[in-house]
């Protein structure tokens, strides 16, 4: 075998018959090496599951003082009968689709202007975006605190959403200009010539091929907001108005030995990303998010 | 002037384009040219907006109050470079910097090995790949304040799952957030748990451009595994690692939840970051000043360090 991987190319006709018993020895190891493969992924996994299944498992199990067997729906009736988490739940759902909704709907534009437009504006517009998202977000939590406080926006969920979209955008930005990147000029260029506007070119043409980049950019947004805490703990202070990491954390910190009722509201909180995710993954890479950045 | 507005209105009548430009009439391109900037202009103003009220004017006030003595309710008074001092001359800071520095490290080689090896492992082919490959996003899907309460729950009493798996193989019961170095350790694990997915997607987009007939070829001309690893597939990958790298340090410089939510900076401020550090020093010390300064430094190197990368990626994008 090791004969052959040294032969030369000019080693004669030799080389094509041991090649062919090469290949088929090959394909015989890789086969035994498949199933080798499949078992260290499937421990790996296994492993690297365990806190996600831990959860889950509590979450229906009954927990220290109930009657109930086997697995239960009961600690999900007693977060949502005893605690805050229905309101949780809607303050979260409600930030964090205003915040994919205009996010997307400020970035879209300007990713478009920053995908076709060539001047030293936009690419110095490129630059500052790409310096804003790599600033530590407690920077800018403190000012905004006191400006906020001022306007009445703290402890509010539209002050929440403010922040979330402003934070999003810098790089919502970005991957809609990728996307709009690889669409092809030829197309709006063809729209002018009938007539249609800068602006009707960019909603009638661009917009409605870029299906996948918009939701590429919703879901980023959708995660980024659905799992802030560093906002929300500085911002939200009354119970009623917290987002859903405050309201797991608050309740973590109160009922830390009732771990079958934490772990029921946790599994409500992971249950809308992971649905997210697990519906629209393939429209999702983040080698997008790194492609818009090697792109520009 | 009339004249020019004139012109323009008749254009307008005539539905070429809106009002206003100078552009002779009968250059279509420029005129295009010109209504192309005005409507950049507008797309991109909502988004300029947002970036002056959420980053640019908190920086700029950020500086103020950086040089203030002031609190959460007033600016205070001038204090010039006061707070700048007291936060360089602070063991806290420095301590802070140091398991900053740890972490970041930790954190962007970590992932970065963890999801080469898995990315790697899943481009060949395995029963199920696929469904393995979207299983092993879950901790980065999964919110941090869900995930660290399960790691809490893992490891944080002597009576937890894990340490008691330890005392049951006779190992002793490692207290993994009570012990200053263990809970340094268990917190940068914790980080490359939820980062290594984000490393893996990265790293397998890039594999995916690969022509995989090049190491057909690389083993047809006696390559080794090792040799075919480091002179194909590394130089292959290399841009998207460097930007994977970029992207995963300011991850993790700018970390809080993942640090604050595990062990709160503690124990004895072992895990006590720059950002956890300037959080508790604003919101919890209620000492603005100093902590906004701590925030600045942070920003000030990121500054100098983002726009140097940049800089690499554009032109490396180049060549």
């Amino acid at each position: 075998m090791s004969a052959v991987l040294h032969a030369h190319p000019e080693s004669g006709p030799s080389l094509g018959v041991d090649a062919g018993k090469r290949r088929r020895a090959l394909s015989e190891a890789g086969q035994r090496g498949r199933w080798w493969r499949f078992a260290a992924i499937l421990i790996i996994t296994g492993i690297v599951l365990v806190p996600i299944m831990v959860t889950v498992l509590l979450a229906f199990t009954p927990g220290a003082n109930s009657t109930a067997t086997g697995l239960t729906l009961e600690n999900l009736n007693n977060v949502f009968s005893k605690t805050l988490a229905a309101t949780w739940l809607k303050n979260s759902l409600v930030t964090t689709l205003s915040t994919v909704v205009v996010s997307v709907a400020v970035a879209a534009p300007a990713g478009y202007v920053l995908s076709r437009g060539r001047s030293k504006a936009v690419s110095g517009y490129s630059l500052l975006l790409f310096v804003m998202q790599s600033l530590p977000i407690i920077t800018s939590v403190v000012p905004l605190f006191i400006l906020f406080a001022g306007m009445g926006l703290v402890d509010n969920l539209l002050g929440l959403t403010i922040i979330y979209v402003g934070s999003t955008m810098t790089v919502a930005t970005w991957m809609m200009a990728a996307y709009f990147d690889s669409i092809p000029t030829s197309l709006e260029e063809a729209s002018w010539i009938d007539g249609c506007s800068v602006f009707g070119s960019f909603t009638r043409v661009v917009l409605r091929n870029s299906l996948p980049g918009v939701l590429s950019t919703a879901i980023f947004a959708f995660l980024l907001a659905w799992n802030d805490y560093l906002v929300a703990i500085v911002f939200l202070r009354s119970n009623e108005i917290f987002t859903l990491p405050m309201g797991v954390q608050s309740f973590f910190q109160q009922n830390a030995t009732d771990w079958t009722s934490v772990m029921a509201l946790a599994v409500v909180m992971m249950l809308p990303p992971v649905i997210v995710f697990a519906t629209l993954n393939k429209y999702f890479s983040v080698g997008g998010i790194g492609g818009s950045l090697a792109g520009r | 002037m009339s004249s020019t507005t004139q012109s323009g209105l008749a254009r307008a009548r005539r539905g070429v384009a809106p009002a206003g430009s100078g552009a002779a009439p009968g250059k279509r391109k420029s005129k295009l040219t010109a209504q192309a900037t005005r409507t950049f202009f507008w797309l991109l103003l909502p988004s300029v907006v947002l970036l002056v009220l959420i980053h640019g004017y908190p920086l700029i006030y950020a500086a103020v109050q950086a040089t203030h003595d002031g609190n959460l309710l007033q600016t205070g008074n001038f204090v010039g470079g006061q707070n700048f001092a007291t936060v360089l001359t602070s063991p806290a800071f420095w301590k802070a910097a140091q398991f900053t520095l740890w972490f970041t490290i930790v954190g962007v080689f970590g992932s970065w090995l963890v999801g080469l090896g898995l990315a790697l492992l899943l481009r060949t082919k395995i029963p199920g790949g696929g469904t393995f490959k979207v299983l092993l996003l879950l901790p980065w899907v999964v919110p941090i304040v869900v995930s660290s309460t399960a790691w809490n729950w893992l490891v944080a009493t002597p009576d937890s799952l894990i340490p008691s798996l330890f005392r049951n193989l006779g190992m002793g019961t490692p207290l993994f957030l009570a012990d200053p170095t263990l809970a340094s350790i268990t917190v940068m694990v914790f980080k490359v748990w939820v980062s290594f997915p984000f490393m893996m997607m990265m790293i397998s987009a890039a594999l995916a451009s690969v022509d995989t007939t090049v190491y057909e070829a690389a083993s047809m001309d006696g390559a080794t595994r090792w040799q075919q690893f480091t002179q194909i597939t590394l130089p292959l990958i290399a841009r998207s690692t460097y930007i994977s790298w970029i992207l995963m340090t300011i991850f993790c410089v700018n970390d809080f939840p993942t640090i604050y939510l595990l062990t709160g900076g503690g124990p004895v401020n072992a895990t006590t970051s720059l950002v956890v550090l300037a959080y508790r020093t604003v919101f919890q010390d209620f000492a603005t000043g100093p902590g906004v300064a701590i925030a600045f430094l942070m920003t000030m190197t990121l500054v100098v360090i983002s726009v140097i990368l940049y800089r690499q990626i554009r032109k490396s994008s180049v060549e």
